[in-house]
C-alpha cells in the first residue's frame, strides 16, 4: 500500500474533465426534458381504454424496461444505422437509448400517479361540463404530478448515472474523458477515483433531495 | 429499407451467445449471494450501530449509490490493482463491483423493512424477556423480510440489468459475446437484436414473476418497497 498519490494531472486536464461534466449534464438535460415529456404520453395511452393505443404502448414500455440500457444503446449506436435513414453519432444514439429507456420508466410513474387520484375527482370534474382533457389538464395531473415528485427525481438520479454509459460508445462525457486522460496520464487511480467523487457530488444532493421528499410525503400521506 | 435479415451468424453463434448468457446468471448469482448478507450488516450498522459504525455505514451506502456502476467497475478493474499490487481479473472485479454496489441496495430494502415493523413488536419482545438481538433476529427480521421479498427480486433484476457493465472489461457476458460476434461478422442488426431479445425474454419472465409474487403477498398482507 505505499504508492504514491500524485494528482497533478488531474489538475493540468481540467479543463478535459469540465468539458465532460457539461456534456454529462447536457445529455442527461436533455433525455430528462424529452423522457417526461414524452412518458405522459405513452402513460396516458397506456391508460386508455383502446387496445390499438393501449397495446403498442404496453409492448414498448415492456421492451425498454426489460431490457439492460447499455443493450439499448449499443442497439442504437451499432445496429440502428443500418435501418435508420438518418446518421446515427455518438450523441443521437445516446439520447435515443436514455430517452426511450427514461420515457418508459416515467409514463410507468404517470400511470400510476394518475390512477391514485380518485375517482370522485374524474366525475366531479365531469359534473362539472368538463371534457375529458380538461379533466386531465385542470384537475387530475395538477394533484398526480405533485405526488409524482419524489418517483421523477429519482429518475433523474438514475438517468445521471446512465448518462456514463455513453462513455462505451466513446460519446465524450466525463467517464469517457477520464479513460482518456487515464492512458495519457497512465494514472487511472487518481483519474477514476475524481471521476468518482465529481458524480458523487453531483448526484448525492438529488437523492437526498428525494429521501427528504419522500419523508415529506410518507409524513402528509 | 431495403435490408436483407440474415440470421445464419446468429444461428451459427448461438451457444456462444448462450455461453455468455450462463455468465451474466453467474455474476448476477455470486454478486447477490455476497450483496445480500453485506446489505443486511450495512442495514445493521446504520440503524443500530454506535456513530462510529452509524456513519460509516451510511456513507458507504450514499457513496454507491450515488456514483454510476460503471465508474465504480472501472475503479476496482484498473485502480484497485495498481493500488494493492495484485492482479484482479475482469471476472473477480465484476462480482467484487457489483456485491459492493447492490449490498448499498440491499441495505437499505432492509432498513425500509425493519422500521416499517410496529413499534409493538419489539415492546412485546422485550416484555417478555427478549435481547435486543434475540428480538432482530427471532421477531422482527423475520417479518420484515417476508415484506422485502418483491422488492428484493426487483433488485435483483436491476442488477442482472447493471451486469451488462461488465462487457466493458472484457468479462465473456452476453454483452461482450454479442460485441464479439457481430464486430467478427458485421451482422451488427441481427446479432444485437438478438442479444436484446435474449435479455429481454430472461428479464420479462423475472419481471412477471416478481409481479405474481407482488399480488400473492400484497393479498395475505401489506409490502414494502425499496
Amino acid at each position: 500500500m505505499d504508492y504514491q498519490w500524485d494528482f497533478s494531472a488531474v489538475v493540468t486536464y481540467w479543463p478535459v474533465l469540465l468539458v465532460g461534466l457539461k456534456n454529462t449534464i447536457i445529455l442527461a438535460a436533455v433525455c430528462l426534458v424529452l423522457g417526461l415529456f414524452f412518458g405522459l404520453f405513452v402513460g396516458a395511452a397506456r391508460y386508455s381504454s383502446n387496445r390499438l393505443v393501449n397495446w403498442p404502448a404496453t409492448a414498448f414500455v415492456e421492451v425498454f424496461r426489460n431490457t439492460p440500457v447499455l443493450v439499448q444503446i449499443m442497439w442504437f449506436y451499432f445496429a440502428f444505422p443500418i435501418i435508420s435513414p438518418i446518421e446515427v453519432n455518438a450523441f443521437t444514439a445516446a439520447t435515443l437509448g436514455l430517452t426511450l429507456n427514461t420515457v418508459a420508466f416515467s409514463s410507468e410513474i404517470y400511470r400510476a400517479g394518475i390512477q391514485s387520484i380518485s375517482k370522485g375527482q374524474w366525475e366531479a370534474a365531469k359534473a362539472l361540463g368538463m371534457t375529458y382533457t380538461e379533466q386531465m389538464r385542470r384537475i387530475i395531473l395538477p394533484q398526480a404530478i405533485r405526488r409524482m415528485v419524489p418517483a421523477f427525481t429519482n429518475r433523474a438520479v438514475e438517468l445521471v448515472k446512465m448518462t456514463s454509459l455513453a462513455s462505451v460508445i466513446a460519446y465524450g462525457e466525463l467517464m469517457h474523458q477520464a479513460k482518456t486522460i487515464s492512458i495519457i496520464a497512465f494514472n487511472p487511480i487518481e483519474m477514476y477515483t475524481s471521476v468518482a467523487i465529481i458524480f458523487f457530488v453531483l448526484i448525492a444532493p438529488l437523492s437526498l433531495l428525494v429521501q427528504r421528499l419522500e419523508m415529506k410525503k410518507r409524513k402528509s400521506s | 429499407m431495403g435490408y436483407e435479415w440474415d440470421f445464419s451468424v446468429v444461428f451459427g453463434n448461438f451457444d456462444l451467445l448462450l455461453l455468455g448468457l450462463v455468465n451474466t446468471l453467474k455474476v448476477t448469482g455470486l454478486a447477490l449471494f455476497f450483496g445480500i448478507p453485506l446489505g443486511l450488516v450495512l442495514a445493521l450498522m446504520r440503524l443500530y450501530g454506535n456513530k462510529a459504525l452509524r456513519w460509516p455505514a451510511g456513507f458507504i451506502i450514499e457513496f454507491l449509490r450515488s456514483t454510476p456502476p460503471i465508474a465504480q467497475l472501472f475503479w476496482f478493474f484498473f485502480a484497485l490493482p495498481i493500488l494493492l499490487g495484485v492482479e484482479i481479473d475482469p471476472f473477480s472485479a465484476s462480482v467484487l463491483t457489483f456485491s459492493l454496489q447492490s449490498s448499498a441496495f440491499f441495505a437499505e430494502v432492509f432498513r425500509g423493512g425493519i422500521q416499517s415493523i410496529d413499534n409493538g413488536q419489539w415492546e412485546a419482545a422485550k416484555a417478555i424477556g427478549m435481547t435486543r438481538n434475540a428480538t432482530l433476529q427471532r421477531i422482527i427480521l423475520p417479518q420484515a423480510v417476508k415484506r422485502m421479498i418483491p422488492a428484493f427480486l426487483e433488485r435483483a433484476i436491476e442488477l442482472m440489468k447493471t451486469t451488462t457493465l461488465v462487457s466493458t472489461i472484457s468479462y465473456s457476458d452476453l454483452l461482450y459475446q454479442a460485441n464479439t460476434i457481430a464486430q467478427s461478422s458485421y451482422r451488427t442488426l441481427e446479432v444485437y437484436t438478438t442479444a436484446a431479445a435474449m435479455y429481454f425474454v430472461v428479464i420479462l419472465a423475472c419481471s412477471l414473476l416478481v409481479g405474481r409474487l407482488e399480488h400473492r403477498l400484497g393479498r395475505s398482507g401489506e409490502i414494502t418497497r425499496g
